[in-house]
């Protein structure tokens, strides 16, 4: 499955979807489907959730695809919908308390599928990754994952740039502190190829 | 980036993908309609019904009992503004912080400063995200947006004062 940082579509294919082709559309849903759920799943931690947001992006899609004007690519465009999605979700009061409720919650985020199909470094990694706060969570995703700058993440969050900076800070700080007390690697070892 | 924090973001990179639920486009298409069909199109009707019943009701106050029973009302009104009031503050100072451009370079004792400052709107946003549960959420909350909004009104003051100085 390609990264959402590799999706590219043809021309003619981004030019049918606009026109509203059916085929074009469900086309850009079945190679982009798996990336954006990706990143809502490590934006939002709930895999039920990440499903129904990744929803609710293609119905976005479909609704605004006729506004995409091309100045950037269409995998960005859908991606800033699904991040918009997932910072609404994680906003709203409502479902932090509902989120805060659920006593299983890494199960729930679909470690175990994830865990399935990687090694004991990466489950690590993840259960480190899904420990931490909302917030210093999509901090770190977006930059360090999707390469977003801290601007673009200030934007999007109503921030400043520079409380990007320090939430990114905490957040490395804090995973590697996880890491650290979980595995208790030698210093060397977290730096193997994956 | 150290090379530890790079080889951080690089394992990140390399996490599994998930792979998305059969039958995700036709779930897709069938929400598309429920949301044309039960779409946001009825809310601006819905608030222009609730805005002309309330200026109607204005209106039939101010008629029925003249002005001075017509403040009688007020303290509703500065209710409603008591808790609204300071989030819009704390709102109206993250536009402000937004658009003041980033400093080229900072005073070391400034960029300290902007550091603890932001670390601690940090802190009072994770407790702002949990208040929700807490025993009197509501006047806990109220007391974290107060000191929010004195934080980000530090903050806007250090950043204009360091701005200042790089001009």
């Amino acid at each position: 499955m390609a990264r959402l940082s590799e999706l590219e579509f043809p021309a003619e294919l981004v030019a049918s979807a606009r026109a509203g082709d059916p085929a074009a559309l469900a086309a850009i849903y079945d190679q982009a489907a798996g990336p954006i759920l990706t990143l809502l799943v490590r934006l939002v931690r709930r895999r039920a959730v990440a499903e129904e947001l990744l929803q609710e992006t293609f119905v976005d899609v479909l609704e605004h695809i006729s506004d995409f004007a091309g100045r950037c690519p269409l995998a960005a465009w859908i991606r800033t919908l699904a991040v918009n999605r997932a910072l609404m979700y994680l906003r709203s009061p409502w479902h932090r308390a509902v989120d805060r409720l659920t006593p299983d919650q890494h199960a729930d985020a679909g470690l175990t599928l994830a865990g399935s199909r990687s090694g004991g470094n990466d489950q690590d990694l993840e259960r480190a990754l899904m420990r931490l706060q909302p917030l210093t969570r999509a901090v770190i995703w977006l930059h360090d994952v999707e390469g977003y700058t801290h601007a673009e993440i200030g934007a999007l969050l109503g921030r400043t740039p520079s409380f990007s900076k320090s939430q990114l800070a905490r957040a490395h700080l804090r995973l590697r502190g996880l890491l650290e007390r979980d595995t208790a690697v030698p210093e060397g070892a977290a730096c193997r190829p994956v | 980036m150290p090379p530890r924090l790079n080889c951080l973001a690089a394992r990140l990179a390399t996490l599994p993908e998930f792979r998305p639920p059969a039958g995700g486009w036709p779930a897709v298409l069938e929400a598309r309609r429920l949301r044309q069909s039960h779409g946001p199109r009825q809310w601006p009707a819905l608030a222009g019904v609730l805005a002309l019943g309330l200026a109607g009701g204005l209106t039939w106050l101010s008629t029925q009992s003249g002005p001075e029973s017509l403040a009688d009302h007020r303290p509703a009104a500065s209710l409603v503004s008591g808790s609204d009031a300071i989030r819009l503050e704390n709102a109206r100072l993250e536009y402000l912080l937004a658009a003041m451009p980033e400093p080229g370079s900072m005073r070391g004792s400034t960029a300290f400063t902007v550091v603890v400052l932001e670390d601690r709107l940090a802190a009072i946003d994770d407790r702002l995200s949990v208040t929700v549960l807490e025993p009197h959420a509501p006047e806990a909350a109220d007391q974290l947006w107060r000191e929010r909004r004195e934080l980000l009104d530090s903050l806007v003051q250090v950043r204009y004062a360091g701005l200042a100085r790089s001009r």
